[in-house]
């Protein structure tokens, strides 16, 4: 149930957040999250991993789609990705790479055990 | 434990943010790398450049610098219809628009122009940068901004065009910077008027920037007069005057100097010379009287040729206030219309290549750093400290002392090409406080040939031969810009600086540039030839062109009944003039190829149209065997520097008389072997080809980024021609913009360029003209009434502006 309520966390205020805030809300919030919601270790990394991982995928799609992949294919040329599907996959990983690791060293680093 | 784990991987993770938040500049193994977050951020990032295809336009915008409401339309092509009130409300709006669709391609070029390069790309551009303030580039800038901000009338124009930019910089967040801006990691800066003086200046730099003085002055020293002569010609056999023979010149108001008695051509010893050959730049244009066309209306066609970027230098707008209504490409970064058309006239534009740049050795003081020598006399230098910005490392300083000649660009800290020394100052047209943008101004509003010509008149560099067409049947050529009254050689070569008698005198009245309106012949053309005949009562050089010129008068002087389709068929001719003269000589001294191959390509050539066709293997073999025949021909020759060899029209001329035994120079001597040797090399090269044998492939025509990023580049285009041909379509250099206009009661306007509206490479107008510019397919250019209230249904947007 945490686990559900933490990505929740994730999946709504990143994104709010980024809107004001620079790119790197992605590790600030999973990590204060993470902190709050007291989970364990791994649980807290796949709650951070997926949330980051499905809010920049979406987000990029939803820019990408109405686009034609027009900037999402040079780009995939400009990082030789070869093809923007790749790039768009890329982009979800290291977002959510990062979201996944903040989460969990937010987990691990609580004091009290539970 | 846990929370030291856990510690180690909070450093960790925001380490490892922070690394992706930072540019990655040289890194051995990785290279130089954007702030990789920051760019693929879908909020903020990268993301937020793709612009959706289906984009609506559409606005009701409030202005409040405004004097008056304004109007905007967008028609299919993303071309904006502006229609405002006043001059300030229209060049606001234009600025507005510039910065809208091309901001940080503004920025780049006047980075460029001003020697400011490595602020924002680092010590890899330091070099470009510095050549760029011993050139006096800033300099040059400053003293035009002086005239254009002492004009009311481009006071206004440029005040308000930099309010225009301005005001839509001060509405940006990161996310809506141009994707060039995130990947290179800085922001945009307010706009100056200053920018847009270095913009003409960059201009200026691009067409009168490359002068042979100083590697001729070392072939003077080794070559006999007669050779030089014979090889360097200072007006070409057969050559076709931009004005034609019989003209009668404005009578001269100057006296032409006479030479100085004592020599005031320095000598220098034998120094190495780079290795490079470059072509110049060209372009063409044309009209046509009425007499010449089946509409019985004149047609002016202009496609000048520059270098070949995305984005590319021009957009296409249209422009009105009451009493204005013009249409044609602008400059981003420089307010009004370049070339184009009004409702009364049109006009365009091909580079006049008369030499308004030269160099002075100059004679210090012995014992002294800031003193120089005049006719025996001490003068003091003015100095102008450069600081150059360079990302990441500190400042770099130069310090560039300037004559009464103008700068001193080269001296023992920075060496000519070759590395020539000796402190040399340059002489340069565009250094002086000249207004181009007057010119523009009052061009863009003409109503006739007069007022036309009262406008070009400011227009002095880069001087352009200047081809006018209008509604009321005229026809007119002019070779304008500002010229000096020289004495005969003055400026060919590096002259002595400590001499009076060498300085330039007067300037030359611009009303007796050279010029001509409705000629008997029925028709006006130039492509960078020589611009008069000797009847012209002035003395000037010039690094003149003349195969595409040829080309132009033949195919004019045939046709009495033309039409836009046959301008759209010329611009896009690809027939070669110089394959015409030189391959028949070249085949007659082939001996038996070698294998059945090499009897194919032979064979192929032998019954050749001299078309230099996309898909033709035919233009291949045809180039790559004149490249290196034409190579070989001089290498070795006297120790000229690759860079002057002659002419390829003049080796043409060359080879067909040493054909027929009218020339007996060396490297002629034995055409046989010339010919087998560099067909074999031919042939090597070809079997090499890395994309094929078609010529496109083998020529390979790129659109580069202006970073010069291959994703967001255009490469191997499948385009014919090359610079010999009227369709001159290089590597990297080409029709800019092609242009037709029938001067019809209903003007029938005609034009493509090589990119789009749009700047931004997530837009689907990036790239869109790209594929009928390849083709030689114009669009019909929208050329709406002047009026408030539109209703076309090409206009897709529209913007209602209040203040």
């Amino acid at each position: 149930m945490r686990f559900i309520l933490l990505l929740l966390i994730i999946l709504v205020i990143t994104p709010l957040a980024e809107c004001f805030l620079p790119w790197w809300m992605i590790a600030v919030v999973p990590f204060l999250a993470a902190v709050a919601m007291n989970l364990r270790g791994g649980a807290s990394f796949l709650a951070g991993f997926v949330g980051i991982g499905a809010f920049w995928f979406t987000a990029a799609l939803m820019k990408d789609i109405p686009n034609a992949h027009l900037l999402s294919q040079r780009m995939a040329h400009l990082f030789k990705l070869g093809d923007y599907g790749i790039f768009l996959y890329v982009v979800a990983f290291i977002g959510a790479l990062i979201g996944g690791l903040a989460s969990w060293a937010g987990a691990l680093i609580r004091v009290r055990k539970h | 434990m846990r929370q030291i784990a856990g510690f180690l991987l909070m450093v960790v993770t925001f380490g490892l943010a922070w690394l992706l938040d930072h540019p990655i500049n040289n890194v051995p193994g990785v290279g130089t790398l954007p702030p990789i977050g920051r760019v693929i951020d879908p909020v903020n990032g990268c993301w937020a450049n793709a612009e959706d295809a289906k984009k609506d336009f559409n606005g009701s915008l409030a202005f409040p610098a405004l004097q008056q409401k304004a109007e905007a339309w967008f028609d299919t092509r993303m071309v904006p219809h502006i229609h405002a009130e006043n001059s300030h409300d229209l060049y606001f709006l234009e600025g507005y628009i510039h910065a809208t669709f091309r901001l940080w391609q503004m920025d780049m070029e006047t980075r460029a122009a001003a020697g400011r390069i490595s602020e924002v790309a680092g010590a890899k551009a330091l070099a470009y940068d510095r050549l760029q303030r011993r050139k006096g580039m800033l300099y040059a800038a400053e003293n035009s901004l002086k005239a254009m901000e002492g004009d009311p009338r481009t006071k206004v124009m440029m005040d308000a065009y930099t309010e225009g930019i301005n005001y839509y910089i001060s509405k940006l967040k990161y996310r809506d910077y141009p994707l060039e801006y995130k990947l290179m990691g800085f922001c945009p800066e307010p706009w100056t008027n200053i920018k847009s003086a270095l913009m003409l200046k960059y201009m200026a730099d691009d067409l009168t920037g490359s002068v042979n003085d100083i590697p001729l002055t070392y072939l003077r020293e080794v070559l006999s007069p007669e050779i030089f002569q014979l090889l360097y010609p200072e007006t070409i056999k057969g050559s076709k005057q931009v004005i034609p023979a019989g003209t009668v010149f404005e009578k001269p108001s100057l006296t032409r100097p006479a030479p100085p008695v004592d020599s005031v051509f320095p000598h220098f010893t034998k120094k190495d010379f780079k290795d490079v050959k470059e072509d110049g730049i060209g372009s063409n244009n044309w009209a046509i009287s009425g007499s010449r066309t089946q509409s019985g209306a004149p047609i002016l066609c202009d496609d000048p040729h520059l270098g070949l970027h995305m984005p590319s230098l021009w957009f296409e707008a249209q422009l009105q206030t009451p009493g204005m209504n013009v249409y044609g490409v602008s400059l981003p970064g420089a307010p009004g219309v370049i070339i184009g058309f009004n409702d009364s006239l049109s006009w365009g534009f091909t580079n006049n290549y008369r030499d308004v740049k030269d160099y002075y050795l100059i004679k210090r003081v012995p014992g002294s750093s800031d003193k120089y020598l005049m006719d025996g006399e001490e003068k003091t230098f003015t100095r102008r400290l450069e600081h150059i910005i360079v990302k990441g490392e500190k400042e770099f300083i130069d310090t560039i002392s300037y004559s009464v000649h103008g700068p001193v660009m080269y001296d023992e800290h920075y060496a000519a090409d070759g590395g020539l020394d000796k402190p040399l100052a340059m002489c340069w047209m565009a250094h002086k406080g000249t207004n181009e943008l007057l010119a523009v101004y009052l061009m863009n509003r003409a109503r006739n040939y007069n007022e036309f010509v009262d406008g070009i008149i400011n227009f002095q560099c880069p001087a352009q031969n200047m081809i006018y067409a209008d509604k009321a049947g005229n026809i007119a050529i002019w070779g304008q810009g500002q010229f000096v009254n020289k004495w005969k050689g003055q400026g060919g070569f590096i002259m002595d600086g400590s001499k009076k008698s060498a300085m330039w005198g007067d300037l030359i009245p611009p009303k007796e540039n050279p010029h001509a309106l409705n000629p008997a012949q029925g028709y006006l053309a130039s492509a960078n030839e020589c611009v008069t005949d000797s009847t012209y009562p002035y003395w000037y050089n010039g690094t003149f062109i003349e195969l595409r010129a040829w080309r132009i008068n033949q195919l004019l002087a045939a046709m009495p009944k033309a039409t836009v389709q046959d301008m759209f068929a010329m611009q896009n001719d690809t027939y070669s003039i110089l394959a015409a003269n030189a391959l028949p000589v070249m085949l007659k001294h082939l001996p038996t190829p070698a294998d059945a191959t090499e009897k194919g390509y032979v064979d192929k050539l032998r019954t050749w149209d001299y078309k230099l066709g996309a898909d033709g293997v035919e233009g291949s073999v045809f180039q790559v065997w004149w490249y290196y025949m034409y190579n070989k021909m001089w290498a070795g020759f006297n120790n000229v520097p690759a860079l002057l060899y002659p002419q390829a029209e003049r080796s043409m001329q060359l080879l067909q008389a040493a054909d027929s035994g009218k020339v007996n120079i060396k490297q002629l001597a034995n055409l046989d072997e010339l010919m087998q040797a560099s067909f074999r090399q031919t042939m090597d090269s070809l079997k090499k080809a890395p994309n094929g044998m078609a010529w496109y492939q083998v020529k390979n025509t790129t659109l580069t980024h202006l970073a010069k990023l291959p994703a967001f580049s255009f490469p191997n285009l499948k385009v014919g021609g090359w610079g010999n041909a009227i369709n001159a379509m290089k590597s990297n250099h080409g029709p800019s913009w092609r242009m037709v206009v029938q001067m019809s009661n209903e003007i029938e306007a005609y034009g493509v360029y090589p990119g789009g509206q749009s700047g931004n490479p997530g837009s689907k107008y990036y790239a869109t003209f790209i594929d009928n510019w390849v083709t030689g397919n114009y669009y019909k250019l929208l050329f709406l009434p002047n009026s408030s209230q539109q209703n076309n249904k090409e206009i897709k947007y529209s913007w209602k502006i209040t203040n």
